[in-house]
């Protein structure tokens, strides 16, 4: 089962202290159409015209997709060829695609009905463009808790997915479905991270002793994995992207569905296909996990005081850009939502973590990132306390 | 250890810098409320406060063939100390308490003495060539009893020379003849040795204070530590003139409980023979009693005290400070600093821009001050000394070295170490190692300095995070680091060299 996830934020530009009131936009669009455009034209268009003509040459070849808001509205201006090719391996009928919070954001963490909006959103999203209905959510981040997997079942999604994660598991393998305790109609699909990042985080690691991955040996190592079904999920961007085009990652793509067929007993599966299958035991995860970093928390987006001031600010002014009623402020606030920009305030001393959040990071340092983001958020309350006519004490 | 190093008794660095310049402040509750730093500063001092007496240790157990005097226990409420009935410690008790108020009343001309005294003062080092606190304390005890109209004359072993003090004569061996005595090791190395020559030298000092010549009329004599308490008290003995022992630190603690005999006799007999003896805290008078056998009733404590910076007198403690130290040179960019300022201050009410140096630039920077309308927003100081200098970052809120040409910036990197949140112009050395935990601004850019000063001032999470980052990334690597890298240029340079190491 291989899922790939397609997301691009939207970053936010330098906006100064001394911006604050003067109306300049908080996101940078031209920076943010620029960089879609490069990893469009790197990992985007090859990789789908890669997976597509798999599609052609390999009957069985089947997998998943996840699209965000964010990324549909820059690919949209910047790449609407990507959209077209999205469409077209969707019009395959062996391509499923995921819901999940339009914005990509932690609206999962803000009170209601913040995260139901956002997610019948992206199925209007989903709906438009696609002609689609997602049967499976997909939750930011791949966050999942019992409390997702009862808004889940209220939403009548039929699976989601999580992170095969041992904590959680308790000895049990992570290669069967699973159905979420407290609402047994919902099929868990967990990825399988050992598998999973030998690919996304692995590949074109020169030091792993498993360098370099060639597609038969990743073949074999599948079809060597007891279970019933291997959750290989993984962003899209892995594809030309994290690994460039000459460490060999497409043509990695392109020959592992021929390499998968060598093994009868292996096949492919959507998530679609997946929740089908009798789940093994309900599995219950009080708190909420994620796929990020060693500790498969939330440790990535709310691990430090500055992330957890800048959320809580988050949260509050979204009561008053909820209240003010213009839709121009929600919006301006939902995409303040989205998880990466509290990504980027990341602090850490754990060298393995901090490498892969730097990488990520569209910043010099996580208190430029924070910094940026508390004007952008302060000049967004300041304008929505302007429409409700409440006088700014600052 | 650090006793060992600092025999005086008086603050050790640490305490210095954590309790004593803080108070430097008048208003220090006030800079608590901005600083977190010297909120920790002012509990850890609060903590460190022994609350109640302290603990009487036990008598140590008599040497047999000494004579020792009947050991002396203080009892608190013994009747015997009728005598000391209003004394003048500095030690904190309710009676001293109302003692101090009385103090606080004007005490007329001499400082509460009824004439002008002559004090003959034996002491040992003296600022400028100062390893340590008792010169400081000899310095700022002089300067003070001159000031109140009295005159002293002060003894050291060393020619000098001296920092001179209106009132204060410098006398020393060998004055006459021009010789000099500065083989005399400095104080903290005294006595490390038992059989060198230095035994001899602090003979003849003694030798020399025994026989001093002198016409003067002087009206008591104050020695300070063991150094010169033989010849002090025989010329107090000589003069018939009281004799004050001030004890700033034992031999039993510098030596940690192995005390060389010939510093413990002269201890000894320097608190036998004083009439009055001055101990720098409550703990080292009891000390002096327990193991000294000191009459408690002779006993004062005194303890020391920082001089007030008045400088730093005139920043308003209620104020938040965004700080630049630093030469006033065109190179330093101290107009961005400036510029910058006159776009956060409209902001912020609370802010104080705190301009540390001096240099050719000076005057032209206060016109461009007044000239952008923020002269009341920004001090100059002026040169700072290094403690004026600790005790400003330890109370800034935001530090900024805005130079254009910086080969390193050593200040900034101090400032990180101090905790405050720094931002420096991205032509600095110090921005290349400092990337990820300070701003990096182009020297030119003074909207984005503006911001950067308003964004820390503004968000409390982001000042305190970036402190503690930049605090702990400064001082990751030191000194001793720095020195193996040296090391390994010295290596290639021989093997370069063709000399084989």
């Amino acid at each position: 089962m291989l899922y790939l996830h397609l997301h691009q934020p939207w970053r936010l530009a330098r906006f100064r202290f001394l911006d604050l009131g003067s109306g300049k936009p908080y996101f940078d669009i031209d920076r943010n159409l620029s960089i879609f455009k490069g990893i469009a034209q790197r990992s985007y268009r090859p990789a789908l015209d890669r997976l597509r003509k798999a599609l052609d040459e390999y009957p069985e070849f089947r997998f998943s997709l996840s699209i965000t808001g964010t990324f549909l509205e820059q690919a949209r201006l910047a790449a609407p060829d990507v959209i077209d090719r999205l469409r077209s391996l969707y019009q395959t009928g062996k391509v499923a695609l995921l819901a999940e919070t339009y914005y990509h954001s932690l609206a999962f963490l803000v009170p209601p009905p913040e995260l139901s909006e956002e997610v019948a959103l992206h199925r209007d999203m989903l709906a438009k463009e696609f002609g689609a209905h997602a049967k499976v959510l997909r939750m930011t981040e791949l966050a999942y808790s019992d409390d997702l997997a009862r808004f889940a079942e209220a939403e009548r999604f039929r699976g989601m997915l999580a992170e095969g994660w041992e904590g959680v598991l308790r000895g049990e393998p992570a290669t069967y479905p699973y159905c979420a305790a407290p609402a047994p109609t919902v099929s868990l699909l967990l990825r399988h991270y050992p598998l999973s990042d030998d690919v996304g985080f692995r590949f074109s690691s020169t030091g792993w002793n498993e360098f370099p991955l060639t597609a038969d040996k990743y073949a074999r190592w599948l079809a060597s994995t007891p279970g019933e079904i291997v959750g290989l999920f993984m962003d899209f961007e892995t594809f030309g992207e994290h690994h460039q085009a000459r460490t060999g990652i497409l043509e990695f793509l392109s020959a592992l569905p021929g390499e998968v067929r060598r093994h009868p007993h292996v096949g492919w599966a959507t998530v679609e296909d997946a929740i089908e299958l009798p789940p093994r035991a309900p599995l219950s995860v009080p708190y909420t996990m994620s796929w990020a970093d060693q500790n498969r928390d939330l440790g990535a987006w709310l691990g430090n005081d500055l992330q957890r001031s800048a959320f809580e600010a988050a949260k509050k002014v979204g009561v008053v850009a909820r209240r003010c009623g213009d839709e121009a402020i929600l919006t301006d606030w939902r995409k303040l939502l989205t998880s990466d920009h509290f990504y980027y305030m990341y602090v850490s001393g754990h060298g393995a973590d901090q490498g892969v959040h730097e990488y990520f990071s569209s910043y010099e340092s996580p208190y430029d990132a924070y910094a940026n983001y508390m004007n952008a958020l302060t000049d967004l309350r300041r304008r929505a306390l302007d429409k409700l006519g409440v006088p700014i004490l600052k | 250890m650090i006793r060992l190093s600092r025999p005086w008794g008086g603050p050790c660095d640490e305490t210095l810098r954590r309790v004593h310049l803080p108070r430097l402040f008048r208003g220090i509750d006030g800079w608590a409320r901005h600083s977190t730093t010297f909120m920790t500063i002012t509990k850890s001092s609060g903590k460190a406060r022994r609350r109640g007496r302290p603990k009487a240790s036990k008598a140590p157990p008599r040497r047999k063939g000494r004579e020792r005097p009947h050991v002396l226990r203080e009892h608190r409420r013994s009747p015997d100390l009728s005598d000391t009935r209003g004394r003048m410690d500095s030690a904190p008790s309710r009676r001293t308490l109302q003692a101090a108020a009385r103090a606080k009343a004007p005490l007329g001309p001499y400082g509460g003495a009824p004439r002008p005294l002559h004090i003959l003062m034996v002491g040992w080092e003296f600022p400028p060539n100062h390893t340590g606190g008792l010169g400081v304390h000899c310095f700022e005890l002089c300067q003070e009893l001159t000031h109140l109209g009295h005159r002293v004359t002060f003894l050291s072993p060393f020619v000098g020379p001296f920092t001179p003090v209106a009132g204060v004569t410098f006398r020393h061996p060998g004055e006459k003849s021009g010789g000099t005595a500065t083989e005399f090791p400095p104080a903290y190395w005294a006595g490390g040795t038992a059989d060198s020559p230095f035994s001899d030298s602090i003979d003849g000092y003694n030798a020399w204070i025994t026989g001093l010549k002198t016409t003067d009329p002087f009206d008591v004599i104050h020695v300070h530590d063991w150094f010169g308490t033989v010849g002090a008290s025989a010329l107090a003995s000589r003069l018939n003139l009281p004799l004050v022992q001030t004890i700033h630190s034992t031999e039993y603690d510098r030596s940690l409980g192995h005390p060389w005999d010939h510093i413990l006799h002269r201890e000894e007999l320097g608190i036998l023979a004083a009439t009055r003896v001055v101990a720098v805290s409550r703990h080292l008078r009891q000390q002096l009693i327990d193991r000294y056998h000191a009459e408690p009733a002779k006993v004062r404590v005194i303890y020391n005290a920082v001089r007030p910076s008045e400088r730093l007198e005139r920043i308003d403690p209620e104020k938040r400070i965004v700080l630049y130290v630093g030469r006033l040179a065109a190179m330093k960019g101290v107009d961005t600093f400036l510029r910058a300022a006159a776009r956060v201050v409209p902001s912020f009410s609370d802010v104080l821009f705190v301009i540390a140096g001096e240099g050719p630039e000076y005057e032209r920077l206060i016109q461009l001050a007044a000239t952008l309308g923020i002269g009341d927003r920004v001090m100059f100081l002026g040169k700072v000394t290094e403690e004026e200098r600790e005790v400003l970052l330890s109370g800034s809120s935001v530090f900024v070295l805005p130079s254009v040409v910086e080969p390193f910036g050593i200040a900034a990197l101090e400032a990180m170490a101090a905790g405050v949140p720094t931002i420096v112009s991205k032509t600095s050395g110090v921005a290349e190692m400092s990337r990820g935990t300070t701003f990096r601004v182009d020297f030119w850019d003074v909207e984005e300095f503006a911001s950067r000063v308003s964004e820390l001032l503004e968000y409390p999470t982001l000042r305190q995070t970036m402190g503690d980052q930049g605090r702990w990334a400064a001082l990751r690597e030191g000194w001793p680091e720095r020195a193996r890298e040296t090391l390994v240029v010295y290596l290639d340079a021989m093997r370069v060299a063709g000399v084989r190491p």
